[in-house]
C-alpha cells in the first residue's frame, strides 16, 4: 500500500508534526500490565524453585516454565529503562526503579548496564561503531540465533564484551561493577547448588533457561527488528515486519519502528500507534515489511 | 579485590568447568544408573570431562 498523495505532499514539518499528535496520544499511559507483569513473571520464576524441590513441579515442567520467564522478563524492565512506567521526580518513580531492577534478575541483567546501554542503542542504531547491540546483526534467522550464541562464548568480542566496552566509552565505567556482582551472585549460586547435590535442578531452572531466554530476547528484540541493520538514521533504522508467531509470540516487536521514533509509547500501545501513523510512516520511505 | 575479581574472570572457563559441568557431570551419570569402568566414581569422571571442557574453553576462548 501507498502512502496517500495528500501526505506525500506535505512539507517535512507537517509530517512531523501529524506524527507527534498520534505519538501524544499514547504517551504517559500508565502500563499496568508491564507492572503486573513483572512481579508475576519473577513470583513464577522463584516459586519454581521449592515446587521443583518438593517434587510438586516435575523438573521438565520447571525447565519450560523457567525458559518462558528468563524469555518474558525482560520487556518490564525495558518499559522501566524508558521511564514509561514514571518519570524522574514523579510520585511513582520508585516503581519504575524497582520493576527495572528486579524484573531482569532471572537473566542476570543489571538495570544500570541494561538501561545505559540500550540508551545508547537508540543514539546509534546500526552503527557498527556505537551501537552496543549491533554484534546480533547476521543475515538470516538460522545466522542470528547462531550470532547470539557465539557472542556468549568466553573470548567474544560481541555481546557482554560491546556493553562493556559502550560503558567506557560513555565513562561509566563504574557500571560495571554491577555487572561483576550479578555474575559473581549468578555463578556462585550455580556452584553453591551444584556441590549440594543440586546440579541438574540449577542448570534446568537457571542455566539453559538463561541461555534459551537469552538466544529468544536478542532475536526479537535486537535482530529482527533492525534487519539488515545496514540503514542509518530515524526512519531507516528499524523496520516493521510480520512474525508467522504473530505479536504476541515475537514479544511484541512488529511495531518496533513506533518505538525506535517514540520510546515513551508502552510497548502495549505500539501496534495502534503504528496503524494511525502507517501512512506517515509510508510517506516517509520506512521499510514496512508485510504489516 | 579487584585483582581477584579479575582472576577470577579471567579463569572463568577452567572454574565453570570445575564449578558447575563437574558436579552436574557426575549426577547426571548417578540419576542415570551408568556404571563407569575402572572404579572411577561419578565425581572423578565429572572432574575430568569438567576440567578437560573448562580447560578447551579457557584456551580456545570458546565453548563451541
Amino acid at each position: 500500500m501507498n502512502a496517500p498523495v495528500s501526505l506525500k505532499s506535505l512539507s517535512e514539518a507537517d509530517l512531523m508534526k501529524l506524527e507527534r499528535e498520534i505519538a501524544r496520544q499514547h504517551i504517559d499511559k500508565f502500563p499496568y500490565f508491564a507492572v503486573a507483569w513483572a512481579f508475576a513473571n519473577l513470583a513464577v520464576w522463584l516459586s519454581l524453585w521449592p515446587l521443583v524441590f518438593t517434587g510438586v513441579l516435575p523438573l521438565w515442567a520447571g525447565f519450560l516454565i523457567a525458559s518462558f520467564n528468563v524469555a518474558a522478563c525482560y520487556l518490564p524492565s525495558h518499559e522501566a529503562q524508558h521511564d514509561i512506567i514514571a518519570r524522574p521526580g514523579t510520585k511513582l518513580r520508585w516503581l519504575n526503579q524497582l520493576v527495572g531492577h528486579l524484573s531482569t534478575i532471572p537473566l542476570v541483567l543489571p538495570y544500570r548496564v541494561a538501561r545505559l546501554t540500550h540508551l545508547e542503542h537508540h543514539a546509534h542504531a546500526n552503527d557498527p561503531a556505537l551501537d552496543p547491540d549491533h554484534s546480533t546483526h547476521a543475515s538470516g534467522p538460522l545466522q542470528a540465533i547462531w550470532k547470539s550464541i557465539q557472542n556468549r562464548q568466553p573470548g567474544a568480542k560481541g555481546g557482554e564484551a560491546s556493553y562493556g566496552e559502550t560503558l567506557q566509552r560513555i565513562g561509566r565505567q563504574e557500571v560495571m561493577l554491577d555487572a561483576a556482582i550479578y555474575s559473581l551472585v549468578f555463578y556462585g549460586t550455580l556452584f553453591g547448588l551444584a556441590w549440594s547435590g543440586h546440579a541438574i535442578e540449577a542448570a534446568l531452572l537457571w542455566w539453559l533457561p538463561r541461555h534459551v531466554g537469552m538466544t529468544y530476547i536478542q532475536y526479537y528484540l535486537s535482530w529482527a527488528p533492525h534487519h539488515p541493520a545496514t540503514d542509518k538514521g530515524r526512519y531507516r533504522d528499524t523496520r516493521s515486519f510480520r512474525s508467522i508467531f504473530g505479536n504476541i509470540c515475537s514479544m511484541g516487536m512488529q511495531y518496533h519502528i513506533v518505538h525506535h521514533l517514540h520510546p515513551r509509547i508502552p510497548l502495549y500501545r505500539t501496534p495502534k500507534a503504528y496503524w494511525q501513523m502507517r501512512d506517515i510512516l509510508e510517506a516517509r520511505g520506512c521499510r514496512l515489511e508485510g504489516l | 579485590m579487584f585483582v581477584f575479581l579479575g582472576l577470577i574472570f579471567r579463569f572463568g572457563p577452567l572454574l565453570f568447568g570445575l564449578g558447575f559441568i563437574a558436579p552436574l557431570t557426575a549426577q547426571v551419570i548417578e540419576r542415570a544408573g551408568w556404571s563407569l569402568p575402572y572404579a572411577i566414581t561419578p565425581l572423578m569422571a565429572g572432574l575430568g570431562i569438567g576440567g578437560v571442557l573448562g580447560l578447551a574453553a579457557q584456551l580456545r576462548g570458546r565453548w563451541i
